[in-house]
């Protein structure tokens, strides 16, 4: 028994000493691979729904989505419908619908497509996102005229309001717009794949197809929100949560780093080396 | 932390001046008027005053208020814009006890025009046509159209000759 013990104690020995002849590599690459998921993520504009549930006048439900192209490059989308009722004040009764100048219901539907670019650096395990990104962005909507006056300074014939256009419940249909879209916004992994998100937009439109003959304007454009006399601008936002569907997983590739600076590294601790 | 200032500063931008707009005032359109001028029946293009003039509408339920003209020589009208023709008594005094009264009818097409989100709906009158209900005794002698469309109060729409 004791033999036994003597030689596994040699025998150990070598062991330990064939180990120690091996230099102790301290920068030893990292070979696991950080792979973060790719996917689609879907999910529904939260602000649209309570809107509508808040307000009589406005129903508008929005899908958004995006899918992962490259580390930072997402191809995004949104697709919604809104229908709204906006009566402009201007009469003898103000905040009562009998005292509108005129209201219009405004209902079409959109689609806006483009990318979004991550300007934000995780850390280990986060997909998180701070954004910006572009949209071309196009909505196919009808206008209905449901009541107006004639706006005249001059009250000789009708001393109390004004007078009652001649043809009420007009509606102008196929109408439709198209603008460029610049969105900033936020993602955050709340629980896993489930993010929250809210963005800001900035729409600028380029083609606007009104009624015919002045007859009206279009004042609201689905997506892109009130418009406003004289501007070709509009904002919006939204508040949505969206999930992802990961379909496969890739590791970014690690940037090679400059030879210079690799160099500068190592020459401070050859000269410590030599000193020493 | 130098990534996100950019888009930051970015949102910022949007949220501050997303509130700035057009104030919705109405200054910039109205319905416009009727801007009628005497002249004389023998020299066209010499304006004449017409003696105490007083301008009523006429509703089919009786006259309304006197509309309030200052200019004896042009006067500047409302035209109803529910419908398409308005009914003037025009009054010439030239004594106590010579009182003319003469109906113009204004007829008209309206033309609705969405003037902007302040403002809403204006109307200009197409078509214009002046004439003078026929009786005993009339003042206006001739009544002539020279802008048939009325737009702006500019220049005058009708000319009327007595």
């Amino acid at each position: 028994m004791s033999r036994y013990c003597i030689s596994l104690f040699f025998f150990l020995l070598y062991a330990l000493g064939s180990a120690q002849s091996e230099p102790i590599d301290l920068n030893k690459k990292d070979t696991v691979a950080y792979k973060q998921p790719y996917g689609i993520r879907v999910g529904v504009d939260l602000s649209r729904v309570l809107v509508s549930f808040l307000e009589d006048n406005y129903t508008g439900l929005e899908f958004v989505g995006d899918y992962r192209l490259t580390n930072k490059l997402y191809l995004a989308g949104e697709l919604g419908n809104e229908k709204k009722t906006i009566g402009v004040p201007l009469g003898n009764e103000i905040n009562n619908p009998a005292g509108d100048l005129y209201s219009f219901t405004t209902s079409g539907s959109y689609i806006k497509l483009g990318i979004d670019y991550n300007t934000y650096g995780n850390w280990y395990g986060e997909q998180n996102m701070i954004y910006v990104g572009g949209r071309y962005a196009f909505s196919t909507f009808s206008q209905t005229l449901d009541n107006y006056k004639i706006f005249n300074t001059d009250r000789y014939w009708n001393p109390d309001d004004f007078a009652v256009g001649t043809t009420q419940n007009q509606e102008f249909s196929s109408l439709n717009a198209s603008w460029l879209e610049f969105v900033v916004g936020i993602k955050a992994e709340i629980l896993k794949n489930l993010y929250f998100s809210a963005s800001a937009r900035l729409a600028f439109y380029i083609t606007n197809k009104q009624p015919e003959n002045n007859a009206f304007r279009n004042l609201f454009i689905p997506g892109f929100n009130k418009v406003t006399d004289g501007s070709k601008f509009g904002v919006g936002y939204n508040y949505s949560i969206s999930y992802l569907i990961p379909l496969y997983k890739k590791s970014n590739k690690p940037k090679e780093e400059p030879v210079e600076e690799l160099l500068e590294e190592v020459q401070p601790n050859e000269e410590f080396e030599e000193g020493f | 932390m130098n990534k996100l200032q950019f888009p930051l500063i970015i949102l910022l931008g949007i949220l501050s001046f997303s509130a700035c707009e057009k104030d919705d005032i109405c200054i910039d359109a109205d319905t416009p008027q009727l801007i009628i001028r005497f002249y004389n029946i023998t020299d066209t293009t010499e304006f004449k005053d017409v003696q105490n003039l007083v301008v009523r509408g006429l509703l089919p339920s009786g006259s309304k208020d006197t509309i309030a003209n200052i200019a004896l020589d042009s006067i500047v009208i409302p035209l109803r814009t529910d419908a398409s023709s308005t009914s003037f008594a025009l009054t010439r005094q030239l004594s106590i006890t010579d009182i003319n009264v003469d109906t113009l009818v204004i007829s008209y097409d309206i033309k609705e025009i969405f003037e902007s989100r302040a403002c809403g709906y204006i109307v200009n009158y197409d078509a214009l046509e002046a004439t003078v209900k026929p009786d005993d005794s009339v003042w206006i002698q001739e009544t002539r159209i020279t802008t048939s469309l009325i737009e702006n109060t500019a220049s005058a729409h009708v000319k009327i000759l007595h």
